[in-house]
């Protein structure tokens, strides 16, 4: 039976992958549209490269679409088994990476319009990303789900496969490096200086 | 040189809620890619099973029952010659299948007899 994308679209995630494990190819769509920009925000905030974080997703979503038939109700939430395989599709990548001189490693593209009103939200999200950069891995990933991505610690200690303590500590001492790595360019981020 | 303090939590927070605003957007190319990779996981389900391959035909199991090709060399080896005697049909082989037969030309084999002893075992009676 062909459900009209609307009735599709009120579904929870773990129902359309259900739906989708069924045959009903309509639910990808919706989880496509719901799920693919999720997993690519947190993949290009892990990943610099831009190409490797689009990769990282299409890789993560097709292992989604192969376990639907699989999956059972009430056993996980679709979004935390996702971004533990794109955590660990990312981890992969760096792993790999690290092999690579930095000079190699491609900057990050910029060539985004800057209009003036976002501009400086821009510039604050710019300015984020680079010092979440020099974070240590496990502290960025861990920042970005909880701050960025707005998850609760109990599901990013299910992805990161650690106790909800050691999250804690992981974001505790992220935030700190952030505040101090970003402290000399308080006045550019429209901070008032203090 | 003012002292640089350190962000605080709020500064902190307007960075974070400045990124999440800033996310960076699936283009449409990687959608369709998402898409397509739905389509195909689909398909595989939706496909009939696929057909059980062909087993070795008739000639590759009989080959292999006998041993290969190296066994069919043999067999094909053994049945010529088995051929050319029956054709042949030596006087020699006559006589070691009589003598083997009648029981009376063992000597003319010039067999030795490593267990004399033993000869009475075969002694009828």
């Amino acid at each position: 039976m062909v459900m009209p994308f609307d009735s599709l679209n009120e579904l929870s995630d773990e129902a359309l992958l259900v739906a989708f494990g069924n045959g009903e190819r309509l639910a990808a769509r919706v989880l496509t549209a719901r799920l693919t920009p999720r997993v690519l925000g947190f993949a290009a905030r892990m990943l610099k490269d831009r190409a490797e974080a689009e990769d990282v997703t299409q890789e993560a979503m097709l292992r989604l679409w192969r376990i639907a038939p699989d999956w059972r109700q009430g056993e996980a939430k679709v979004t935390t088994w996702l971004y533990r395989v794109a955590s660990n599709l990312c981890t992969d990548r760096l792993r790999k990476a690290r092999g690579v001189g930095l000079d190699e490693v491609a900057e990050p593209e910029d060539d985004r319009p800057g209009a003036a009103e976002g501009l400086q939200a821009r510039q604050r999200a710019d300015a984020l990303q680079a010092a979440l950069d020099t974070l240590p891995e496990r502290q960025r990933q861990a920042v970005v789900l909880r701050h960025i991505e707005g998850l609760g610690n109990p599901e990013i200690a299910e992805i990161m496969d650690i106790g909800v303590e050691a999250v804690e500590s992981l974001t505790a001492r992220g935030k700190r490096a952030l505040a101090s790595a970003l402290a000399g360019r308080r006045e550019e981020l429209g901070f008032e200086d203090g | 040189m003012a002292e640089k303090r350190p962000l605080t939590d709020t500064e902190l927070e307007a960075l974070f809620s400045a990124a999440a605003s800033d996310a960076a957007e699936p283009s449409e190319a990687l959608m369709r890619r998402v898409l397509a990779d739905s389509d195909g996981v689909a398909d595989g389900w939706s496909a009939p099973a696929p057909a059980q391959p062909a087993g070795p035909g008739l000639l590759a199991r009989l080959l292999s029952g006998l041993g290969g090709w190296p066994g069919l060399a043999g067999l094909a080896t053994a049945g010529v010659a088995g051929l050319a005697i029956g054709i042949a049909s030596p006087g020699a082989l006559a006589t070691l299948s009589s003598g083997l037969v009648a029981g009376e030309v063992i000597d003319d084999y010039h067999m030795v007899d490593l267990l004399p002893g033993l000869t009475g075992f075969f002694d009828e009676g």
